[in-house]
């Protein structure tokens, strides 16, 4: 006999899944998705820093851009991956709650916009990067995307934090 | 595990850190940050940024050392994350002592805290021993020592166990 009523929307559907009640009902799966999913977004947000830290002119050494951004990006499509993974099963758990919840959705909203600046600098700027990294000063679409994609997470941590903190009070 | 917590927890009630924790949350820095909502997130959000630089330096620092990044030398690669490290571990205490001034009950009685601390302290003291000893001997060479090797992957493990601890205090049983 199930005790949840007769969904009666698709986010409602989703979170009387036997997935999402297995999540939500058990004492330990959402903390340990929730840490797996902070690991992992910790991975995302530290190693997209150091890339976007040398574009907006942090230098402090002489490692091209290029070759940082080579050495980082395995780490941080790993680790977005196993976020993207974690955050659907955190999701699924109480995917109406987080659906009225104007952090979450400002949350995806902000992945969206940082995920849109990426593929943009990608498929402009970076393309001639073995032109200006060597120059003193890096071009200011460089610089732009850097400073974007910096305030961008920033913003999705901010109401990733938020989501903890206001989750179940909105109807 | 979580009878040994909730224990731990109740011990924690009648030592004198149940007497300090009380007395910081009356003091007017504790409620002034209960007064203001955004408080504890942004104390939060700076302490999260900190942990993401510490720990994408410990993974990069590793990745030289097991050569699954080899665009810098051995020695500049660690000097340039250590430093990274050094700087984003002192943001980290500063905004740690915000977050247990600003609540101090849900933190100094709290067996996770605790543990949590005492990880980080290891952590915090393997680093010192890393830097001082194993990264000193880096000059000049192109491959790190399988005790180095061995370090930097414990360093990740102990850096995960920490963030682990800091999610889990907000589920601490007691």
């Amino acid at each position: 006999m199930s005790f949840y009523p007769e969904p009666t929307n698709i986010w409602e559907s989703i979170e009387y899944s036997s997935l999402g009640i297995t999540i939500a009902e058990s004492t330990w799966m959402f903390p340990t998705i929730e840490t797996i999913h902070v690991i992992a977004l910790v991975t995302v947000i530290g190693t997209i820093a150091l890339v976007d830290l040398r574009l907006i002119g942090v230098k402090g050494h002489a490692l091209r851009v290029s070759q940082l951004a080579k050495d980082t990006l395995p780490w941080t499509w790993g680790a977005f991956a196993l976020a993207a993974i974690t955050g659907l099963l955190l999701f699924v758990s109480k995917a109406s709650s987080y659906m009225i919840n104007p952090w979450f959705l400002a949350k995806l909203a902000m992945l969206a916009l940082a995920g849109l600046n990426m593929m943009y600098f990608h498929m402009t700027t970076w393309r001639a990067v073995d032109h200006w990294e060597l120059d003193p000063t890096f071009p200011a679409a460089a610089k732009v995307a850097g400073w974007l994609s910096l305030v961008f997470w920033l913003v999705v941590v901010f109401c990733g934090r938020m989501i903890g903190f206001t989750l179940g009070i909105f109807f | 595990m979580g009878d040994l917590l909730f224990n731990f927890t109740e011990w924690l009630r009648n030592t004198p850190l149940n007497d300090l924790a009380l007395s910081i949350g009356e003091s007017a820095p504790t409620l002034w940050i209960g007064e203001h909502f955004y408080a504890i997130p942004i104390f939060q959000v700076i302490h999260i940024l900190a942990i993401s630089a510490s720990f994408a330096s410990v993974l990069m620092i590793n990745a030289r050392m097991l050569n699954l990044a080899g665009h810098s030398s051995l020695e500049d690669t660690t000097a340039r994350y250590l430093r990274v490290i050094w700087w984003s571990l002192a943001v980290l205490i500063l905004s740690g002592a915000l977050m247990i001034i600003g609540e101090p009950i849900r933190e100094l009685i709290n067996a996770v805290f605790w543990v949590k601390m005492i990880l980080f302290v290891t952590a915090v003291l393997f680093t010192i021993w890393f830097h001082k000893g194993m990264a000193k001997r880096f000059a000049g060479k192109a491959q790190a020592s399988a005790g180095a090797k061995l370090a930097g992957v414990v360093l990740v493990v102990l850096w995960c166990m920490i963030m682990t601890g800091g999610r889990w205090i907000a589920y601490n049983p007691g």
